[in-house]
């Protein structure tokens, strides 16, 4: 028998680091940019009402659009995810490969360039709204991501419990969805956490299609007053606050998700 | 009722196995009536584990054949899971269910695989943990449980399918030395009680005490197949009886 060690992997996602118990540095480095971010955005108001004021209200449209782009691809892109990390464990041959295939491809092309290519493909062949396709193009890409992460979980969990689900008569899909799946979500949750803030962050390219999001809110709003300066302080502040807020709720998340176990 | 006229639960015929080039079994043939209690001993790397997890085909196998409850295991037509709800498995690090409550291990299959309701799976559950001695962790986690608790209740599960046969792979392999005794003590009981069973195992007291019959492996192949007295007295093979004077 020749048991091969696993290579130790070093995980370095581009989503915010969520920051947690006991992390004191980070802890105190995500108040200070939390607090500091929004004094810094009331003070500019309070003090500069024209033109931050008048940035601050004009922006809100396009966090709404920010908000349903991310969610709608994140849920999205989980679904991908697990059917393609099921698919790069599975023994079938062909199931495997395409997904396989899936991942090597979309990982080996920029996600501006992938973003043009699926919406422009898509609006060749359907017309569909220009939200929806952003949302389809955003969740093919992470869906691949999400894949690598799902497939990473399910096979942290040791192989006895699958061999014990399986001798008790269970199938294998039975096995996955009672045993294996639910120990492997709170695996996947932390790493599920930083790809939605990434994905988060890289929503603001769909701000190229014609999508109405927080960054191409600020553009309209900057090439009409010239207040580039300004504007794009006021996005940076606002995409900076609503990352931090979200890294804070997953990583409550997760202690609530480790309290419980 | 003579063990020849008894109905053969298990047929191994011929069994190859490699891992990579190493031959973990050759050519291994063994026959277990219902209700017989097989004690498979031999060192590590004899193959006694590998052969014990083909029963249930938990390991793939390059030639021969496995017949189990009438079933050909290893053929394309056979439906696994039905072969493999009538086999209980017991494993060496327990493998329990720990997003489950000691209920809940004992009711997922009974629910999952044999259809059962709900109040059914419990009842069933509750005397089985009584049986077991663990009536009062019902609600527990198995990370709060000790080893031999664990253990405990994975039998409890297994018992929990009906199973025609259980399949033992060094049940007290991973246990603290004084908890041994309370995993032996309910397989003792099974074994009163008739369950056919098939153990790999280092705990020669317990092969001498529960076996009808003590097979012995080295290096892939079965070199001693008889009766306890047979075996710790006179065994025949050469290497046999170096292994004895080894542990006793």
């Amino acid at each position: 028998m020749t048991h091969k060690e696993p290579a130790k992997i070093v995980d370095v996602g581009d989503g915010a680091a969520i920051p947690t118990k006991g992390d004191r540095g980070l802890f105190t480095a995500w108040r200070i940019a939390f607090v500091g971010a929004i004094a810094i955005l009331s003070w500019l108001c309070l003090t500069r009402p024209d033109p931050y004021l008048a940035i601050v209200k004009f922006v809100p449209d396009g966090i709404y659009v920010t908000f349903k782009v991310t969610v709608g691809s994140i849920l999205l892109a989980l679904v991908f995810g697990l059917v393609t990390g099921l698919g790069r464990i599975s023994a079938n041959r062909f199931y495997n490969g395409l997904a396989s295939l899936y991942v090597e491809v979309i990982r080996g092309i920029p996600l501006l360039v992938q973003i043009f290519y699926i919406y422009y493909a898509l609006g060749r062949f359907v017309k569909i709204p220009d939200l929806l396709s952003a949302i389809i193009a955003m969740a093919v890409c992470y869906g691949a991501y999400m894949g690598e992460v799902i497939r990473a979980g399910i096979q942290s969990i040791p192989k006895g419990q699958m061999e014990a689900a399986l001798s008790l008569g269970m199938t294998r899909g039975q096995a996955m969805r009672h045993v294996i799946l639910p120990q492997a979500f709170k695996i996947i949750l932390p790493p599920a956490g930083n790809e939605f803030i990434a994905l988060l962050k890289d929503s603001s390219l769909v701000s190229i299609l014609a999508v109405a999001d927080l960054l191409r809110r600020g553009r309209e709003f900057a090439s009409e007053s010239f207040t580039y300066f300004e504007t794009y302080t006021v996005i940076a502040l606002i995409y900076l606050i609503i990352t931090l807020f979200f890294s804070k709720l997953i990583g409550i998340m997760e202690g609530r998700i480790n309290e419980n176990s | 009722m003579k063990t020849a006229d008894r109905r053969v639960m298990v047929q191994a015929r011929d069994i190859v196995k490699f891992y990579g080039r190493f031959k973990a079994l050759d050519q291994v043939s063994l026959t277990i009536h219902e209700g017989e209690k097989v004690v498979i001993i031999g060192p590590s790397g004899s193959g006694k584990s590998t052969l014990l997890r083909s029963i249930n085909r938990l390991e793939e196998i390059d030639a021969g054949s496995m017949v189990v409850n009438g079933m050909d295991l290893y053929s394309k037509n056979t439906d696994l899971t039905r072969v493999r709800e009538e086999v209980g498995m017991v494993f060496q690090a327990f493998n329990l269910f720990p997003h489950k409550s000691v209920l809940e291990n004992l009711t997922l299959a009974q629910i999952v695989v044999r259809g059962r309701s709900k109040d059914e799976a419990l009842a069933k559950a509750k005397v089985l943990l009584e049986k077991v001695g663990l009536a009062d962790k019902a609600n527990a986690y198995p990370g709060k449980l000790s080893g031999g608790q664990q253990q405990r209740v994975a039998i409890a599960r297994s018992l929990a399918m009906d199973p025609k046969i259980m399949l033992f792979d060094e049940p007290t392999s991973a246990l603290d030395p004084e908890m041994i005794g309370e995993v032996l003590d309910v397989m003792k009981g099974l074994a009163r009680e008739g369950m056919t069973m098939a153990v790999v195992t280092h705990e020669m007291g317990f092969a001498r005490e529960v076996a009808d019959r003590v097979v012995f492996m080295d290096n892939g192949s079965v070199v001693e197949d008889g009766t306890p007295e047979h075996f710790f007295t006179s065994p025949r093979h050469p290497r046999a009886q170096q292994f004895l004077s080894q542990i006793l």
